[in-house]
């Protein structure tokens, strides 16, 4: 019985590429499938489950990696992707098979090597699962702990982004916050996010913001002087704009010491 | 055992806090008025002008002791009691009790003795500590000064960064080699379409690559640019992307800087159609309206949902490029359309290109 194989890529000229180079490498090889996404992939894997799954890693909606983990070890996978630092590290590190785009033939025909070897010996498919998780957390951007560069919020009935930079100061109200920003004309505008400043914070830049109250977050850069009030509290003026804002005892020591 | 240890977290934290409070420039200071009042009450006491003196010397230091220890000690102050006045009555009250103990440990003192150093002391010491607390508060605004003025210049630096770093913009390789593989692709099956598709690549590319001679581009370019971006993308999507370019032809030899266009196609091909299983649209409008010129993007995809996190130096280095380019005179909006998708707008003030 010949092997079988589906292919996932959501660029169609790639998945015809991939089948003509297969068909030389391995003509004995079934391409029983083609998808367009993981979703699809997921479900060509479930009405004809080939012995072997080539995965695009970016695909729209879920992932190359994402349908990986739906077949789990139910398929030999190989991982194609174009070059990317971090998926490649990944898969050459965890000893996956994948292929990197352009694909080249001398490379593929090691590939098909190596599931023949693996089909005629019955070998069940690598156990991937660890690396999977670990391989989705690095290309998920969503997870990459970077500052946060633009805010979504409501201004009036629209809804726009705010760059961080243009934010004077943030001030929580219960579950929503406050955002005291400046449009490109440098007036100075509020706008209400749905989401906790407690939240926001450990996204925001902390050289260039600064929780100064309980219930403020102020741009270092907005300020333009702080007095000092009585007995352990300041108060920081901010840079074209009327309200002051205050220092809490806490937070007093970030304007004391160099 | 509870006992020790706390005898052994005091002995370790003491002598950075003695070395703070006896500091020596105030320790001399202290130390030249206390045996000048000693001089001083010398002059009338009955005591030898020693004793006076070292019983002087004792007050000094006591009262030095509690006006450094009363700087930080307690930490936090109640709202009633300032600090200050916590200080000085700190000091008022050490001075009788020190000069007790110096008369104590000297002997033989009078009554007459006693008096008139406690009077001398509590003359000298309550403007002494106010001059001195006048003048922390001097150098704490001076501090403070300088922080923030170390602070704006640190901005400062890290802006010229960014203006360094958007004018050497980059190819993704990831965009590179994905393109590329769909080259081979056409190639390798012999189709007419490849050698289109490979000058529009090669435009990319000379437009793409960093370009720090071209400060300046036209319109025109600028949509040259992103047409050979978008026509590479619909290779790669042909079910997946649409798009129409509309430039008024009054506007085609205005100025822009560069990747201004691109940058906002790119975003929605990126953020807004590529992440869409159906994919979408996109619409690129370049009209003058007034003395303006605006730039609008609009596509379909999938919104701004899933993009707050990802999406970001592409569109902080364009804000940055039209700030350098035309000051605050620019704008650049971005805002969620119904039913779904993004739309981006630019204006910029109408300037003739120098080409």
């Amino acid at each position: 019985m010949n092997a079988t194989a589906l292919i996932a890529d959501d660029e169609p000229l790639l998945r015809e590429a991939l089948v003509r180079m297969l068909a030389s490498a391995w003509p004995g090889l079934d391409i029983v499938a083609q998808a367009r996404n993981g979703r699809e992939a997921i479900d060509q894997f479930e009405t004809h489950r080939p012995n072997i799954c080539f995965l695009d890693v970016q695909m729209p909606g879920k992932s190359g990696v994402e349908a990986a983990q739906h077949i789990g070890r139910r398929a030999h996978l190989v991982f194609v992707t174009a070059y990317d630092e971090y998926a490649v590290q990944a898969f050459a590190q965890g000893a996956l098979d994948y292929l990197v785009k352009p694909v080249e033939p001398a490379r593929l025909a090691e590939t098909v090597l190596r599931l023949q070897e693996r089909l005629r010996a019955a070998q069940p498919a690598l156990d991937t699962e660890a690396l999977l998780q670990h391989l989705a957390r690095v290309l998920n951007p969503d997870s990459a702990p970077q500052s946060l560069r633009w805010l979504r919020a409501s201004v009036g009935t629209t809804v726009r982004l705010i760059a961080v930079q243009d934010i004077d100061f943030l001030r929580a109200e219960e579950k929503y916050t406050q955002i005291a920003w400046r449009d490109d004309t440098g007036q100075p505008r509020e706008a209400v996010i749905r989401t906790a400043l407690k939240e926001l914070l450990p996204q925001l830049d902390a050289s260039q913001f600064a929780q100064v109250h309980r219930s403020v977050v102020v741009n270092l850069s907005a300020v333009s002087h702080v007095t000092r009030g009585a007995n352990e509290t300041a108060d920081i003026h901010l840079k074209g704009r009327q309200e002051t804002l205050p220092v809490s005892r806490t937070y007093l020591h970030l304007f004391r010491q160099m | 055992m509870f006992y020790s240890q706390a005898m052994a977290t005091t002995t370790a934290s003491v002598p950075s806090g003695f070395r703070r409070i006896f500091a020596w420039p105030r320790l001399r200071f202290t130390l030249t008025v206390s045996a000048a009042i000693g001089l001083l009450t010398g002059l009338h006491s009955k005591a030898t002008l020693p004793v006076d003196v070292l019983r002087a010397l004792v007050v000094g230091c006591a009262v030095l002791l509690v006006f450094g220890w009363l700087e930080y000690w307690p930490r936090r102050m109640p709202k009633w009691l300032p600090r200050t006045v916590l200080r000085l009555i700190g000091i008022t009250l050490v001075i009788p009790l020190s000069a007790g103990f110096a008369f104590g440990i000297t002997g033989g003192g009078t009554g007459h003795d006693f008096g008139l150093l406690t009077v001398v002391a509590l003359l000298f010491a309550p403007w002494i500590a106010i001059g001195t607390i006048l003048r922390q508060r001097d150098a704490f605004a001076r501090e403070q000064a300088l922080e923030f003025e170390l602070q704006r210049s640190e901005f400062e630096r890290r802006e010229s960064d960014a203006r360094l770093r958007l004018l050497q913009a980059q190819v993704e390789p990831h965009f590179l080699f994905n393109t590329l593989a769909n080259v081979q692709a056409l190639v390798d099956s012999g189709s007419p379409q490849a050698s289109r598709v490979l000058t529009s690549l090669i435009a990319y590319l000379r437009a793409a690559v960093p370009r720090m001679h071209s400060q300046t581009t036209t319109l025109e370019n600028e949509v040259d640019l992103a047409r050979a971006y978008l026509e590479l993308m619909q290779m790669r999507m042909p079910d997946r992307l649409q798009y129409a370019i509309h430039l008024e032809p009054a506007a085609a030899r205005l100025h822009c800087p560069p990747m201004t266009l691109l940058t906002l196609v790119e975003n929605a091909v990126r953020h807004g159609i590529d992440p869409s299983e159906p994919g979408g649209r996109i619409d690129v409008d370049i009209w003058i309206r007034e003395d303006r010129c605006v730039m609008r993007v609009k596509d379909t995809g999938v919104g701004l949902r899933s993009v707050t996190r990802g999406l970001g130096t592409g569109l902080s280095t364009l804000r940055e490029r039209l700030k350098l380019a035309f000051g605050g005179n620019a704008q650049f909006s971005l805002t969620e359309i119904a039913p779904r998708g993004v739309c981006a707008e630019v204006s910029m003030p109408r300037r003739e290109g120098a080409s």
